[in-house]
């Protein structure tokens, strides 16, 4: 399998991970019949992204993927977050082959999971989206 | 070390350079095709001849009963389903952890009208001759039971299983492909009348392999043309592959013994330096019945490609176990054929050592694997709650 550049830098020195103490917003997403899971944690100011976390297990492209989508969404508004495509992840890490584009979608589907959760609570919704899937 | 470290010899081994040179001459001056009555095709014969009496030789069997074939998979095919074509249909009893060339085959007889028994395994992946012994119905006509796993590397007691289909008169074959050149093989001893075995997982080239048939086991052939290897197998013959494979079973017959000998040592070297530096670790397979240089692990919370990758960015070829295809990762069958829970089933990697390893591998390996499978586990969710 030939993966970027960018996806294998990001994968030998993975930026942002681990948990995040009170998060202002967290979402989580698992592919169906891959096992592969990505659970992101925002911390916002202002309605943009101050801070983020993420915790994934999967292969290589997934914690890659993980690791580029928490530089994507430092400093974009929550707003912004909560369209963020496949596209947009798997850009980031300078594409993905097909066989592997599952690990954009996990990713872009956790953090507008973690986004949600985060507008959620904003408008005194209860509970968290942490559980939910897209 | 070289720069790269190559631990994946249960899927194929670098051609010797004694085979190489072997092979040479028969791609050029000696080109000519066996069936040939001129000088050319008795050169050609000559080569394919004296690699077939290189083999029998090793395998202590006669000339005619060795039948060369394109790789393990065309001799498993041969092997069934020339067995099971003589009756049309029947009942097979197999195991669930065989090779895909045997599986595959035994479920396209099953819908061709035959019966097909999968014997369970135990927890290192051990089938029970009395499970064999059971199973038999009175129109089974073949028992198919590899020799070891290539996955988890775990021996069957082929020889209690032989006793039992001699005892029946079932014809007995088994898929000697991890096994052939690297553990002996008593074909008489073992009650063995079909043996599967092939070149390039012993230092030999890719694309040949060969069929034993022991005299007098009724098959028919399931390639048809010409009237090569005694009408059971048509098609002209990889000369310069059969003459190197021939080659590649002369040294092995040299150097099998001290070599299982070495890389038993080096592979629990491996897995007790692994053991010591990993925690949530498991070993699979058989703990001592298992091929000498096979050592398959799992590790929990991690899946199992992410090691195979990061381990191939500091240069180390290893294999995963679970299979990622379009994004579905399916655990080995193998693995859960042997019971192993699913959270440590997709984080199984295979590590196979062969004639290309060190000490110094290991040492490189025991440097690099730990820190990396903690820097997976570190950005995990299931490892930290």
């Amino acid at each position: 399998m030939n993966y970027s550049e960018t996806l294998i830098d990001h994968f030998r020195n993975p930026r942002n991970a681990g948990i995040m103490r009170d998060p202002d917003g967290i979402g989580e997403e698992t592919f169906d019949g891959c096992g592969d899971l990505a659970r992101f944690y925002l911390k916002v100011v202002d309605g943009r992204v101050a801070d983020v976390r993420f915790q994934t297990y999967g292969c290589g492209p997934t914690i890659a993927a993980s690791s580029a989508g928490t530089e994507l969404a430092t400093g974009r508004s929550v707003s912004d977050l909560l369209t963020l495509s496949e596209r947009d992840v798997a850009a980031a890490v300078d594409g993905l082959p097909a066989e592997r584009l599952h690990a954009a979608q996990v990713v872009a589907g956790a953090i507008r999971a973690a986004a949600r959760d985060y507008v959620a609570r904003r408008t005194g919704a209860r509970g968290t989206e942490a559980k939910q899937h897209v | 070390m070289n720069g790269r470290v190559y631990l994946d010899h249960n899927a194929s081994t670098p051609v010797h350079p004694e085979v190489v040179a072997a092979m040479l001459p028969y791609f050029g001056e000696r080109f000519g095709n066996p069936s040939s009555v001129h000088s050319f095709g008795r050169e050609a014969r000559e080569g394919v001849e004296i690699a077939r009496e290189q083999i029998t030789n090793f395998l202590r069997v006669s000339k005619d009963e060795v039948v060369f074939t394109s790789g393990g998979t065309e001799s498993d095919n041969l092997a069934i389903k020339g067995v099971a074509g003589v009756r049309g249909a029947g009942h097979i009893i197999t195991s669930p952890i065989e090779h895909h060339a045997v599986l595959r085959t035994c479920q396209v007889l099953e819908t061709q009208g035959s019966a097909v028994t999968y014997l369970p395994v135990d927890g290192d992946g051990l089938v029970n001759p009395d499970d064999v012994r059971r199973a038999i119905r009175p129109d089974t006509i073949l028992i198919t039971i590899m020799h070891a796993n290539s996955e988890v590397g775990t021996i069957q007691p082929v020889d209690a299983i032989g006793a039992v289909a001699r005892e029946r008169g079932i014809p007995f074959h088994v898929d000697g492909v991890q096994t052939f050149g690297k553990v002996p093989i008593d074909l008489d001893g073992f009650g063995i009348d079909l043996l599967s075995f092939s070149s390039h997982k012993i230092y030999g080239p890719k694309g040949v392999a060969g069929l034993y048939i022991r005299k007098g086991t009724k098959m028919v052939s399931v390639q048809h043309g010409g009237e090569h290897e005694r009408r059971r197998r048509a098609g002209t013959e990889n000369v310069p592959g059969i003459v190197g494979f021939g080659k590649a079973v002369e040294l092995r017959a040299r150097e099998m013994e001290a070599e299982a000998t070495r890389l038993t040592a080096l592979r629990n070297r491996l897995w007790n330096g692994i053991s010591a530096r990993v925690a949530d670790v498991r070993l699979n397979g058989h703990p001592t019945r298992r091929l000498p240089g096979t050592l398959n692990l799992c590790f929990r919370h991690v899946e199992s490609e992410s090691i195979v990758l990061g381990l191939d960015l500091k240069g180390v070829a290893v294999s995963a176990g679970s299979a990622c295809t379009s994004g579905n990762v399916e655990p080995s069958y193998v693995l859960v054929a042997m019971g192993v829970p699913l959270d440590w089933a997709m984080g199984s990697v295979r590590a196979t050592l062969g004639r290309l390893s060190t000490d110094a591998d290991i040492d490189y390996v025991l440097e690099v694997l730990p820190p990396l499978v903690e820097r997976i586990r570190s950005v995990s969710p299931a490892a930290v709650s």
